[in-house]
């Protein structure tokens, strides 16, 4: 019987006892919600600071439609184990007993306010929940912890001891030596640094708890690691449908056939500038409400499009984050790509003659578009009016601006743990990440990008320009995981 | 079957009504959507998916000629078919205007029926092609992101087309008619040196399509040759002037075959076209892809609810000034070897050093109270200020009061083993908060002597 008087049904009650949970426990502030956060991808979950902050059980059960594979349960931290321990050994004859007394503890003391936290805590492993116990690594192994430990193990439930590493000091191997004589099994996690794939190794050591959660839990990862993989794929439609309409907007005004154009320019410029801005935040939500980051605090350098349409200004360079030479390079490797066609039709005798010339063309292409944006264009004179039409900025080098930072935000915002509460700061792709994508696919990311850029895109080159982002989303992780082992060498040096 | 053009008008409003709604939301709507459909044995399409929706909406679904984006293409339909009635009632009536003194020139009408079929194959061809020379008179950038812009040209090859079938239908009509209330004279004339049987030959050429069926329609060698004439002649020459009126077989079917039948056809290629294009565009369309992965994807939730903590409750307790006091308790040991702590804790240079919580024993606790409520002088309890507070340093204090100490109780909470005073705000509230909820009076929370360090 429920407490509403219902019976419950033996099948859900089967379903209910056989599914694996978890009962997240330990000593207050040691990462407890942090765990749980990461693992539940739930960036809700309050980091408590203070006991009384976690004053209740939370579940949080991995779903897959609607079927739980596994649950995770954040409880409140340890209040007073001493008194606790000193209850269930006045309470127990021998130690065949013992579960049975923790669970006597809870039933005796459901009401006891000083108890609440223990009882909340206690009662979910005292179901058939296992044990994640979470110590911080980074403070010396204290014995007080002992009487929390114990407690633990005279639930008799299969138990994970749990290493996360919260402030800079490491004493992981004193805390292993002694968890080792309480837990089945010990981990070392960092809640908030550890990528995705610690995260499913770790979800595959609770299986190894007991022989019954294996096949669950396998099946959960398998759906995680889907997930995973689904939201990269829909993160870049996202920036697909983002650069399509990025790249081709216009900005449209009704102009009196005798009426200058000169002071609509500016009011134009200024309203295409806000659209464009409005739409690149439009595309940070999407992406990171598709990684489940709905309170992330994240600081981005406005997108600043150049003034007066000149893409070589100083000051439009310097707000890109994009030096003069990498300018140049960009605009030459992309002619490059155009070139190399030459190389290739004349089967290589050019001798690379081809590249060069492409990479001339490209750079005084460059300096071609860079006035472009200044102007306006003019529909035909229907009804004594006539359009005056803003737009689109036809240099590429605008496309791999937005696209670069595009993908440093859907980068940093996949790999970011839900633990994490520090401010996402955003910054530009400092460097030619596109040196890492083969030659065949940057020719084809770029002419896509053109056409986008002249507004030739068809509807159903969509899919043919997710596939060239995706290589691009490749090149770009190859680029972050290149930079990240240089300056990993660096540090070592 | 739906209209494709209302299904992907439809998808479309869809689309843009979801396109800000959490990914979440979505995937768990139209997965559970699938997944009845599949209960229930029901296909699982779009058709289905959108009349769901509708349906939990309250909405209608919108019939196609009631949607604005298509009556305006409906309306310049009827524009084009009623402009098409009335020039081709105009272009037959003038092209077989006869006032008796010159037939009329079967050649020019061949003419112009070669380039009614020219006209109906441009409209066409610009059609499949995607031109849009006349783009600039709807406007550069007018419904550029409407569902409907790349399916613009193959709309107005429809339109087209059925102008020019409302004009070819017209003027079959009106020959019709001149044939009957009229006695039409036909001839033909060319400035070229064509002789009868040339021409004949060539009549007979174009006259192939009808000729099994309807043998009248075809125009005699003996007809040809008796009908030629020249504007320069006074008299028609024709011994038998109602010979030329049997032209009107030929004329008729010319019509009826290389202008009236082309421009159906045509119309239906368009209406193909214009339905293959829909299909294209609707799988095409950015919401496509994703609405599919979302019916195949199982939706996997591991956020559980959102409802998270209360956030804590405001702090109330000020730092006060360290009370005099001899007898120092470490809580948990907090800064027990720091030799700059105890003088930055009391005056006198050999307090009483006492510890108590951690991993003492409640016995070793309890010894502790008793022996610092002997003195009745103020009590420094120390601790590490980032660890919160539990419930065991409450009941310290609480038991500390049972047992009769009724001198003042400091707590000092540090911020780091050496004795530095607790500086940050967020760790230093929930110590404020702490004494706050022990609603005790003589429990004060200070810092350590800053001046004695």
């Amino acid at each position: 019987m429920d407490d509403n008087g219902k019976t419950e049904n033996i099948d859900e009650r089967c379903t209910r006892i056989a599914q694996p949970r978890f009962a997240v426990v330990g000593h207050p502030n040691k990462g407890k919600s942090s765990v749980v956060a990461t693992l539940a991808q739930n960036d809700s979950i309050a980091i408590a600071m203070e006991p009384g902050t976690t004053c209740d059980s939370l579940r949080y059960p991995m779903k897959v439609d609607d079927v739980t594979l596994y649950e995770l349960i954040d409880t409140p931290g340890f209040q007073r184990p001493r008194k606790v321990l000193a209850w269930l050994q006045g309470h127990s004859l021998s130690a065949s007993d013992r579960p049975d007394t923790v669970a006597a503890f809870v039933t005796q003391h459901r009401d006891d306010p000083r108890y609440h936290d223990e009882c909340e805590l206690l009662r979910p492993i005292v179901e058939g929940a296992g044990i994640i116990y979470v110590v911080d690594g980074s403070v010396p192994y204290n014995r007080e912890h002992e009487a929390e430990m114990n407690i633990l193990r005279w639930t008799g439930r299969p138990s994970l001891a749990l290493i996360n590493q919260i402030g800079p000091d490491d004493y992981s191997a004193a805390w292993e030596a002694a968890l080792g004589q309480y837990f089945q099994i010990v981990r070392r996690f960092d809640a908030v640094g550890a990528p995705f794939e610690k995260h499913l190794d770790l979800l595959r050591s609770f299986g190894q708890l007991a022989p019954h959660w294996r096949e669950p839990l396998d099946a959960a990862l398998e759906y995680l690691q889907a997930l995973k993989f689904g939201r990269d794929s829909q993160a870049l439609e996202c920036i697909a449908d983002a650069l399509i309409g990025m790249l081709g907007h216009q900005e449209t005004a009704r102009l009196g056939e005798f009426e200058s154009a000169e002071p609509l320019l500016p009011k134009l410029q200024q309203r295409w500038q806000a659209w464009q801005r409005e739409r690149e935040q439009r595309l940070r939500g999407a992406v990171e409400d598709l990684y489940q980051h709905r309170r992330l605090q994240r600081q981005e350098d406005t997108l600043v499009t150049p003034e007066g349409g000149d893409l070589f200004s100083e000051r439009t360079r310097q707000l890109w984050g994009i030096s003069k030479n990498q300018l140049a390079a960009a605009g030459f490797g992309a002619g490059a790509v155009g070139g190399a066609g030459i190389d290739a039709m004349a089967l290589g005798h050019s001798l690379g003659a081809g590249a060069l010339i492409g990479g001339l063309l490209g750079a005084a292409g460059s300096y071609y578009y860079s006035g472009k944006l200044t102007k306006l264009k003019f529909g035909p004179l229907s009804g004594g009016f006539r359009e005056a039409v803003y737009g689109p900025l036809r240099d590429p080098q605008f496309a791999y601006v937005v696209l670069g930072r595009a993908l440093v935000h859907w980068y940093q915002v996949s790999q970011r743990n839900h633990a994490g509460r520090d401010v996402l700061v955003v910054t530009g792709a400092d460097d030619h990440w596109l040196g890492q994508m083969e030659r065949n696919h940057r020719h084809g990311l770029q002419k896509s990008l053109q056409a986008l850029a002249q507004r030739r895109f068809e509807p159903s080159k969509r899919q043919r320009l997710i596939e060239q982002l995706e290589w691009a989303q490749q090149a770009f992780a190859q680029w972050q995981l290149q930079a990240f082992q240089t300056a990993d060498e660096t540090t070592t040096d | 079957m739906a209209n494709p053009l209302t299904l992907l008008l439809d998808f479309d409003d869809q689309y843009r009504r979801d396109v800000d709604q959490n990914h979440g939301f979505l995937h768990r709507r139209d997965r559970r959507f699938a997944q009845q459909q599949e209960a229930h044995r029901q296909p699982l399409t779009v058709t289905a998916w959108l009349a769901s929706l509708h349906a939990l909406n309250g909405q209608r679904q919108v019939a196609s000629d009631v949607d604005p984006r298509l009556r305006r293409w409906r309306q310049a339909r009827w524009l084009f078919a009623g402009l098409g009635a009335m020039f081709g009632v105009a272009f037959m009536l003038g092209l077989l205007y006869y006032d008796g003194g010159r037939q009329i020139n079967v050649t020019l009408l061949i003419a112009l029926v070669g380039l009614q079929g020219l006209l109906a194959l441009f409209t066409s061809v610009q059609a499949w092609l995607g031109w849009q020379p006349w783009r600039a008179l709807f406007g550069s950038g007018r419904d550029d992101d409407s569902a409907l812009a790349p399916l613009r040209p193959a709309l107005s090859a429809r339109v087209a087309h059925t102008g020019g079938l409302a004009f070819a239908f017209s003027g079959l009509l009106t020959l019709l008619l001149m044939v009957l209330v009229q006695d039409l004279a036909f001839g033909w004339s060319t400035t070229l040196q064509a002789s009868a049987a040339g021409y004949h030959q060539w009549i007979a050429i174009l006259a192939l399509p009808w000729q099994a069926l309807w043998p009248e329609a075809v125009p005699s060698q003996a007809l040809v040759e008796a009908s030629q004439f020249y504007r320069l002649q006074q008299s028609s020459g024709v011994s038998n002037p109602a010979l030329l009126g049997t032209w009107w077989p030929f004329v008729l079917m010319l019509w009826l075959v290389y202008v009236l039948l082309p421009r159906w056809v045509l119309l239906m290629l368009a209406a193909l076209q214009l339905r293959w294009q829909a299909h294209a565009a609707l799988r095409a369309h950015p919401g496509w892809q994703p609405l599919h992965y979302r019916f195949d994807t199982p939706w996997v939730d591991t956020r559980g609810g959102d409802d998270g903590q209360a956030a804590p409750a405001p702090a109330h307790t000020v730092l006060s000034p360290l009370p005099a006091g001899t007898i120092l308790i470490h809580w948990a040991g907090a800064g027990m070897n720091s030799v700059l702590l105890r003088a930055a804790l009391s005056a006198d240079p050999a307090p009483l050093q006492l510890r108590a919580g951690g991993n003492s024993s409640l016995e070793e606790d309890a010894r502790v109270l008793a022996q610092a409520g002997q003195s009745g002088q103020p009590v420094i309890v120390v601790a590490r200020g980032w660890e919160p507070p539990t419930g065991e340093l409450s009941d310290f204090i609480f038991d500390a009061r049972e047992q009769g100490a009724t001198a003042l109780l400091a707590l000092v909470p540090l911020a780091d083993e050496e004795g530095a005073a607790l500086a940050d705000p967020r760790l230093l509230a929930q110590w404020q908060r702490f004494v706050d909820r022990q609603r005790d009076s003589q429990l004060l929370l200070c810092a350590p002597r800053a001046d004695a360090q």
